[in-house]
């Protein structure tokens, strides 16, 4: 279980990108500023950093009926129908489907042994795996891993922005929404289908990483929503803090911001003397 | 120049000398606070394995053996004093025991699953680090059944004095509990305006509705 996937918003081509488009600049809709003199409210509001809160929250609403009609059935299907062993080989495939935009933002990012290890993949999957199907690359020592533009942006030194809720693609930012359309535009094989006029080829990827995605977090999700007091705030700290882990590459930071003791607990001798 | 070189220099090797020996008289005290903080995290997964994945155990009693578990290691008052941030201060001493033992309930009832799975027989700890003040993370990674050939990375923030350690945050793949938590209840306590009714009556709702699910 990959904890969630952010990078799980299938490629759809052109009208869904224009509707993208149209939807950044729908955020007219804004969340009441706080009172500039109560200065904890105004820290939190600034820290939420969701200034298009109510149409974010109604674009969450039309993304949450389409996923209970259409994706969360589809996903569900997938599961409890296709057996492990081909939806391994799939999600193979589509992982390997990926490597040149991996390995150009490996480039780009200045991680010169990542974008070694990206390459060696994409050549020993390729060909020992059989078109990408298997991964015998992670077990000769190079593990998978993801980059996206969005990350490339971020390790330049560009900021998230205010967050973003995107119709069909989901929780976003403006950098991760212009690295979603760049990723989109220099991937090889769209930009092969594009030119040969063979653009199903674009949906049925996007299609099947969408269904794929969502079939991998289906238990996970199931029991965020069960449990989270407002699942649109739930999906909005998961996102940032997901996309910070991946762009820091999974590197802990020290001295994170989190609960402190600040009165030391007062416990019962045999309780104390049970940690000895 | 040169003696603007020189005083550089010279400015260096002081500052040097001086990390050098805060370092050495920091390290041996760190590593130990390291050490107890790895072993406090050993032996909650040992418990939590006795008491938790005993497969015929009945829900009821897994539940009763989790919030033991749970209070006994876990700074539950300091998380759920932080989660609800600047309005804890605001609530009444009444408001702020209700508060806690809601808190308590709700997430006694979400996480008696998940953490099932996230101490279990697969948790291997790979470091601890001793960080500010007496806080320490013990950094673990957990091999799920049928989770790809990644393992999932668990950190464990731990504070305290040796012998009386309590975890404060729990961080899945750079997810932390105890921050999602915070945006979640900050944000029912923002469309509320500030008062504590509204979230007292999700608590209550949600706590039931997971138990009725189970």
């Amino acid at each position: 279980m990959k904890v969630l996937n952010t990078d799980c918003r299938g490629q759809v081509g052109w009208p869904v990108l224009g509707a993208l488009v149209l939807a950044l600049g729908l955020v007219a809709g804004c969340a009441t500023a706080p009172d500039p003199t109560d200065r904890e409210a105004v820290a939190e509001y600034q820290q939420i950093n969701d200034p298009g809160e109510p149409t974010n929250r109604a674009v969450f609403a039309v993304n949450q009926v389409l996923d209970k009609g259409v994706l969360k059935p589809a996903a569900g299907m997938y599961r409890d129908l296709v057996p492990p062993a081909v939806r391994t080989g799939v999600g193979n495939a589509l992982n390997n489907l990926r490597s040149p935009v991996i390995l150009l933002n490996d480039v780009l990012q200045g991680e010169m042994r990542r974008a070694g290890v990206t390459f060696m993949r994409f050549v020993i999957n390729t060909t020992i795996g059989i078109g990408g199907l298997g991964d015998p690359a992670s077990d000769m020592g190079f593990p998978y891993h993801s980059e996206d533009f969005g990350q490339t942006l971020a390790a330049w030194g560009i900021g998230e922005g205010p967050f973003v809720m995107l119709p069909v693609f989901g929780p976003s930012n403006p950098r991760d929404a212009v690295g979603l359309v760049v990723d989109f535009l220099v991937d090889p094989l769209n930009l092969w289908a594009t030119n040969t006029d063979r653009q199903y080829i674009t949906y049925a990827r996007g299609v099947t990483r969408a269904v794929d995605e969502r079939a991998r977090n289906y238990d996970l999700l199931e029991d965020l929503e069960r449990s989270s007091l407002d699942f649109y705030a739930t999906i909005r700290s998961l996102y940032r803090q997901r996309r910070t882990d991946e762009i820091s590459n999974g590197w802990t930071r020290e001295n994170m911001p989190g609960p402190g003791v600040t009165e030391t607990p007062h416990l019962k001798s045999e309780e104390v003397s049970q940690w000895k | 120049m040169e003696v603007k070189r020189f005083r550089l220099g010279k400015a260096t090797a002081v500052a040097t000398a001086f990390i050098l020996a805060t370092c050495l008289a920091i390290s041996p005290a760190s590593a130990d606070r390291g050490d107890a903080a790895r072993q406090f995290i050993a032996s909650l997964a040992d418990r939590a394995i006795q008491a938790l994945t005993t497969a015929d155990t009945p829900r009821a009693e897994r539940i009763r053996r989790f919030r033991t578990l749970f209070n006994d290691h876990f700074a539950v008052e300091d998380i759920g004093k932080w989660v609800l941030g600047r309005y804890w201060s605001r609530a009444t001493p009444a408001e702020q025991k209700e508060y806690l033992r809601l808190f308590e309930d709700y997430i006694v009832a979400s996480y008696v699953d998940r953490f099932a799975t996230y101490t279990g027989e697969r948790l291997r700890i790979t470091r601890a680090l001793a960080e500010e003040g007496e806080r320490a993370t013990v950094f673990s990674e957990i091999a799920l059944p049928g989770g790809g050939k990644t393992p999932v990375r668990v950190d464990w923030r731990v504070e305290g004095a040796a012998g009386r350690l309590k975890i404060t945050d729990l961080v899945v793949e750079g997810v932390s509990m105890s921050t999602t938590l915070r945006s979640e209840f900050g944000s029912i306590m923002r469309r509320d305006g500030g008062k504590l009714d509204g979230l007292f009556a999700v608590l209550r709702e949600k706590t039931a509705a997971i138990k009725a699910a189970q």
